[in-house]
């Protein structure tokens, strides 16, 4: 931040200062500078003031450089790691903690005040994990994996995005992160292990009857598919679809009858043909599942 | 004897400090990408491939510190001042001394730069 | 000091002039086209270039439409994806690189007093090779066909058939064939520069111009290639699935962002540097006085050619790569800054130490000048890792890029339009239109992308079609959108300048900008270039050399006649310009469009994967370029000199290194290594990132790959017996050297093979074998070219064109040669040593 801020109005001042001299040099009523003045001109403004001036800004940003992005020292010394994988055009999400693997998609939830490690990787195309206002971005490459660690300092919703272009939907590709106190982190991870409350609820039979636990998992069912999202908690996200709309009932059926209205290019077919009400039982479930 | 002729008659001498930082740079990239991709391989430390790029450093700085030096006296140390645009074989020799010394100096800050890296950070950090 | 001739009587020089003018003159009818010469070729290539950029521009206006509201539905989000990659590689591979090579073959003849450039027919076969390329690449938009992946065409999304289409094909192969067209375009420009000078003009004569330039073609010959590299291992996944870039199959995706960068980041520098060169000829006719720090420039553009290349990686700092690897490069892309800022220092020293005529070619550079150092100083911030974090793939690197390129760029192109359009039409434009143009040009871009900076602070990632309504991103994009067109309305204002009819204005002076470098001289309606070709004692001979322009015209210095009835010009000596040979260049011919459609048709078969199509073009192609190297090159002159006047006699034939041939040659050879340098980084890349890099499959063993590069070794020396037997006149020796290098070649280049094919390596299995088999197909290709070029000498030496004296084709062939042997020792000792090695 400092970083910005130094460069930029170091920026503003050299533009005004360049500019200025231009202005100057193309006014016809002045005096004519001789040529060893204006050879100076080009040896102190041209070749010695930018070098020492970028020599500088060099040394401070590689002093700065291994506090910014420390590596993650990985798996054995923190006890919670976040697995985050990019598909066209969503992502899922899982953390290990104590031994558990804690599965869910398009929202990631964090204690703040404590380092989180990040890994990264992609089953599809390269996409790239940015939430702005916890840090740099960094690509999910196909057969790779990224390590990255976020700290947040302070409790609140924000936005995320991929930033690679990743097709149709790329611009449909958003991610929902909620930083909490480290206790409320606990309870709720806690509750995330488990299947929800209202899982037995009546759109179930048909969620599985209609065959969309090939696809996707929910907990405490026979679902347990892994091409798309894990639903096991969908009801308790903030968003729909990656971030693209609000998480309602009418959003849920909307979807499920027509997903390419919402996100063109998307891996799901359309169920446009199950009869109304099955649909708005199942997004009644589904928004149900906390 | 000279070890080396006063006026090099060739267009290539222009390039030698660009293509010193050139190899330079590649030295230490290579080095640095093999190194963290496979430190097996190599069994050193860190602070070896730092040892061997400050030594690629100044072997190189010093290579174009020659150069520079070759430049300067083609350039007759600096006893005539530019433009150099006479029709002559000798403000034609002028000219290209003048120029390849601004490259060599232009080179000794650009490997200068490229090693400073290696100054503040002690590992890979990928 | 070289004296010009006397002046000959009025009708002596009347018949001079008559001669000249029907050797130089254009076809008529639809002939017209088949022309090769500079100025017409020149013109065209420019048309067509800027036909392409207000084409990309008007893509970039609907995605402005698309963007200017939230949530806006007025293109899909696949439509809108193809209008993003077809405005970034129609400005890239279609506008910037080649207005750039239009502009050199207009201008550059003239501006070193030269009538021609050395291989008019290659310019010509260059600018149809564009052409039609071209074409094919933008139409694609109109069949929904075109590329969506992004102008970076980065896999898998880009390999995937079914993500990607057929769009990623015509991406590839349609700019394959035109970065072709660019290194023929660079060869030409090297060779011309370094070669073809007026004589006289030593290396600190020259214009700053053809300095920019000469770096700049250099600057293509290694940036083009590794893409080339790239785009064989690219063609070779989609088309037979060699899993290069396929992490499954120990593939990986980054090595395409390695190639395509180590081309991407010179290619913003070749883009600008002969921008900048056009401000460096601007600067000193209106700042009324010569360049202050001429040898400065030279730093300055050597630097940049150099430093360059070591900045590719900055557009991958969030790759994961480790960070002291980022550092180097974040390292090398501030140095880069150095140099660049010598460049606009020297423009101001010239400025402020000169008195300046604010006229609106001056305006343009002014105005690209303060936008371009806003890019340039947003580079900087970028280049910083921790930075770039943020702020990459965001609408600040939108902004930060359209800054750089738009400013120093388009806005310099804009003044060199203002400035040369008296040397196409002998008219001039209009100052008002100008001036207004500008004005609404600088206040509709700096209001398009100015916000564009702060949208991307805020968040908003590039290569979206669209965005919800709740992020505080509505405003700047709105604003954005209408600067656009402004923008755009003020670039149609130059259109209509440049377009509108002019026949009843008054014919504009000679020089109206009383300019001192030698291209205004060159009068619009004459097509020889000069009238004679002058002996140059000065960096601004029209200003120090005052009677230099009379002489010219009134044909008192070199060749000002044409008794043979042939286009011919000066070769002088690199460095001081010392008349070496008369060179008799191509003239008007079809078989240049003929090989560029027929090679254009192989690539388009290829897209379409028809195979029979494809190889009667590539057969077609194959005799079209026969019958022009035959009948066009090596030529045999009916007299070994020729009096070129001033008391002058020059060799009318040269071979080896004084020839423009053989540097042709050397050049290309150049570019073709850099290739497959590409490809052995590939080989080392893989073996990097794995483990086990060969994932314990066969190899092609030691002995096969030893074998070949002996056998390849042996066929060179005996390429190089023939060319010894040659200048002995042992005619005999030489046919049975040939015959014998022929039968070597074929051996060693099925010893090549076999060493994969007997250990059955499956280039679709793994990555180890592909890369093998590529190595191995590249060397053998190679071999079946030089194979194909020792056949021809056979047959020029059996048509008896091959003798002592003119033996150029065969020393150029031996050079080929050099190259391929350096080429098969590597391949054959990299796949068969280095696997044992491990």
């Amino acid at each position: 931040m400092t970083l910005f801020v130094v460069m930029s109005f170091g920026a503003a001042a050299i533009w005004l200062a360049v500019v200025t001299v231009v202005c100057v040099a193309v006014r016809s009523q002045r005096r004519v500078v001789a040529e060893p003045a204006a050879s100076r001109i080009i040896l102190w403004g041209g070749a010695v003031f930018p070098t020492v001036t970028l020599f500088a800004l060099l040394t401070y940003a590689f002093w700065l450089m291994p506090t910014l992005r420390p590596s993650p020292t990985f798996r054995d010394a923190t006890d919670l790691r976040v697995e985050v994988t990019g598909r066209q055009y969503w992502w899922q999400v899982v953390y290990f903690h104590r031994g558990l693997k804690i599965a869910a998609a398009n929202e990631i939830r964090l204690p703040v005040g404590r380092r989180i490690e990040f890994s990264l990787k992609s089953d599809d195309v390269i996409h790239s994990f940015w939430i702005p206002s916890l840090g740099g971005k960094m690509d999910m490459i196909p057969g790779r994996e990224n390590r990255l660690s976020l700290m947040a300092q302070r409790t609140g919703v924000f936005r995320g995005a991929c930033t690679e272009f990743c097709g149709t939907s790329h611009a449909f590709m958003s991610l929902t992160a909620v930083t909490m106190e480290p206790e409320a982190f606990d309870a709720w991870l806690a509750s995330q292990a488990k299947a929800s409350i209202n899982v037995a609820g009546e759109g179930r039979a048909l969620f599985l009857r209609h065959g969309c636990g090939s696809c996707h998992r929910v907990a405490g069912t026979q679902a347990t598919g892994a091409a798309g999202p894990d639903l096991s908690h969908l009801g308790s996200r903030q968003m729909l679809a990656a971030g693209i709309v609000a998480n309602t009932e009418d959003n849920i059926a909307g979807f499920i009858a027509n997903p390419g209205a919402i996100k063109p290019g998307a891996a799901m077919p359309a169920f446009s043909m199950l009869a109304p009400q099955d649909i708005r039982a199942i997004a009644a479930w589904l928004k149900g599942l906390r | 004897m000279r070890l080396l002729p006063r006026e090099i008659e060739t267009f290539w001498t222009l390039f030698t400090g660009p293509a010193i930082w050139a190899g330079h740079f590649l030295i230490c990239y290579a080095s640095a990408a093999i190194f963290c991709a496979k430190p097996a391989l190599l069994g050193m430390e860190f602070n070896s491939l730092r040892l061997g790029i400050a030594f690629v450093t100044v072997v190189a700085l010093v290579a174009i510190a020659l150069s520079a030096f070759l430049a300067w006296r083609q350039w007759g140390f600096g006893a005539h001042d530019p433009p150099h645009d006479d029709p002559t074989r000798h403000d034609r020799l002028l000219f290209q001394g003048f120029a390849t010394l601004l490259l060599a100096g232009l080179s000794f800050v650009a490997v200068l730069m490229t090693a400073l890296p290696v100054i503040f950070v002690s590992e890979c950090l990928r | 000091m070289t004296v010009p001739g006397p002046r000959a009587s009025d009708e002596e020089r009347a018949a001079q002039s008559e001669r000249l003018r029907k050797v130089w003159e254009n076809p008529r009818g639809w002939r017209y086209w088949t022309s090769v010469n500079n100025t017409q070729v020149g013109l065209w290539y420019a048309s067509t270039a800027f036909i392409f950029l207000l084409f990309a521009g008007a893509l970039a206006l609907i995605m402005r439409a698309q963007l200017a509201w939230p949530d806006s539905d007025l293109v899909s989000a696949d439509f809108y994806n193809q209008l993003f990659t077809l405005h970034g590689t129609v400005m890239m591979f279609l506008f910037a690189v080649p207005i750039f090579e239009a502009v050199a073959i207009f201008l550059l003849p003239p501006m070193i007093g030269a009538r021609e450039l050395p291989f008019p027919r290659l310019g010509a076969f260059g600018f149809w090779s564009f052409f039609l390329g071209g074409i094919f690449v933008c139409g694609s938009i109109f069949f929904d066909a075109a590329p969506s992946s992004g102008w970076f065409m980065y896999p898998p999304l880009a390999t995937d058939e079914k993500l990607s289409g057929i769009g990623a094909d015509i991406w590839l192969l349609g700019l394959s064939f035109i970065e072709v067209a660019s290194i023929a375009a660079a060869v030409e420009l090297i060779v011309g520069i370094m070669k073809c000078r007026a004589p006289g003009m030593r290396i600190n004569l020259m214009p700053l111009f053809a300095w920019y330039l000469l770096i700049v073609a250099g600057m293509i010959l290694f940036a083009f290639p590794p893409l080339i590299a790239g785009d064989i291992l690219f063609e070779m996944q989609r088309m037979f699935d060699w899993p290069f870039f396929d992490p499954a199959r120990g593939g990986d995706p980054l090595l395409w962002q390695h190639l395509f960068w180590i081309f991407g980041h010179p290619e913003v520098y070749i883009i600008f540097l002969p921008a900048i060169a056009l401000l460096a000829m601007i600067v000193p006719t209106f700042s009324r006085r010569p360049i202050v720090g001429y040898s400065w420039i030279v730093l300055a553009a050597v630097g940049t050619g150099f430093l360059s290349f070591g900045l590719w990686v900055h557009h991958m700092f969030a790759t994961g790569l480790p960070q002291i690897s980022l550092a180097f490069f974040s390292a090398a892309s501030e140095a880069v800054a150095i140099p660049t800022a010598v460049q606009i220092f020297v423009f101001i020293a010239t400025m402020l130490a000169g008195r300046v005529i604010l006229s609106t070619p001056m305006l343009f550079g002014a105005g690209g000048i303060a936008i371009f150092v806003i890019g340039g100083l947003t580079g900087v911030m970028v280049a910083i890792a921790p930075f770039d974090w943020q702020a990459h793939d965001t609408y600040f690197v939108v902004a930060h890029l359209h800054y750089v390129l738009i400013g120093g760029m388009l806005f310099p192109v804009a003044a060199g339009i203002y400035y040369y359009y008296p040397l196409i039409d002998a008219k001039r434009l209009s100052d008002t239109l100008g001036r207004i143009a500008f004005w609404l040009m600088f206040v509709g871009f700096n209001v398009t992308f100015f916000p564009m900076h702060l949208t991307g602070l805020l968040g908003m990632p590039r290569r979206v079609f669209t965005y919800p309504a709740d992020l505080g991103w509505n405003f700047l994009n709105l604003v954005s959108s209408v600067g656009a067109y402004v923008f755009a309305f003020g670039v149609l204002i130059v259109v209509w300048d440049v377009l509108r009819p002019k026949h009843r204005e008054p014919r504009a002076e000679q020089n109206p900008w009383n300019a001192g470098t030698l291209e205004w001289i060159s009068e619009p309606e004459e097509n020889w270039g000069v009238r004679s070709v002058p002996f140059v004692s000065s960096r601004y001979p029209l200003w120090e050399q005052p009677t230099l322009a009379r002489e010219i015209s009134e044909g008192r210095w070199y060749l000002p006649d044409a008794k043979e009835g042939r286009r011919e010009g000066l070769v002088t000596s690199v460095l001081d310009a010392r008349p070496e040979q008369v060179l008799r260049v191509g003239g008007t011919s079809k078989v240049t469009i003929v090989s560029a459609f027929s090679l254009g048709a192989v690539f388009i078969a290829l897209t379409f994967k028809w195979w029979i199509a494809g190889a009667i073009a590539a057969f077609t192609c194959f005799c079209a370029i026969l019958y022009w190297l035959w009948t066009g090159t090596a030529e045999i002159p009916e007299k070994p000199e020729k009096d070129v006047g001033v008391g002058l006699a020059l060799p009318l034939y040269a071979s080896g290194p004084s020839s423009v041939g053989w540097w042709a040659m050397f050049i290309t050879m150049v570019g073709d290594s850099t290739a497959f340098a590409s490809l052995i980084f590939g080989y080392f890349f893989y073996w990097t990132i794995h483990e086990d890099f060969t994932a314990s499959s066969a190899g092609p063993g030691m002995m096969w790959p030893l074998v070949s590069a002996a056998l390849f070794v042996f066929a060179w020396l005996a390429t190089l017996a023939a060319r010894h037997f040659n200048a002995l006149e042992r005619t005999a020796f030489v046919r049975a050297a040939l015959i014998m290098a022929l039968a070597l070649t074929a051996v060693a280049s099925a010893a090549g093979i076999a060493g994969p094919w007997l250990h059955a390596m499956n280039p679709t299995a793994h990555v180890y074998p592909a890369i093998v088999w590529v190595l191995v197909c590249w060397t053998v290709v190679h071999a079946a070219v030089g194979a194909a070029m020792i056949a021809y000498c056979l047959a020029r030496s059996l048509a008896g064109r091959l003798t002592k004296t003119h033996d150029m084709d065969l020393r150029n062939v031996a050079l080929y040669w050099h190259f391929l042997a350096i080429t098969a020792l590597i391949t054959f000792f990299v796949i068969g040593l280095f696997p044992e090695a491990l």
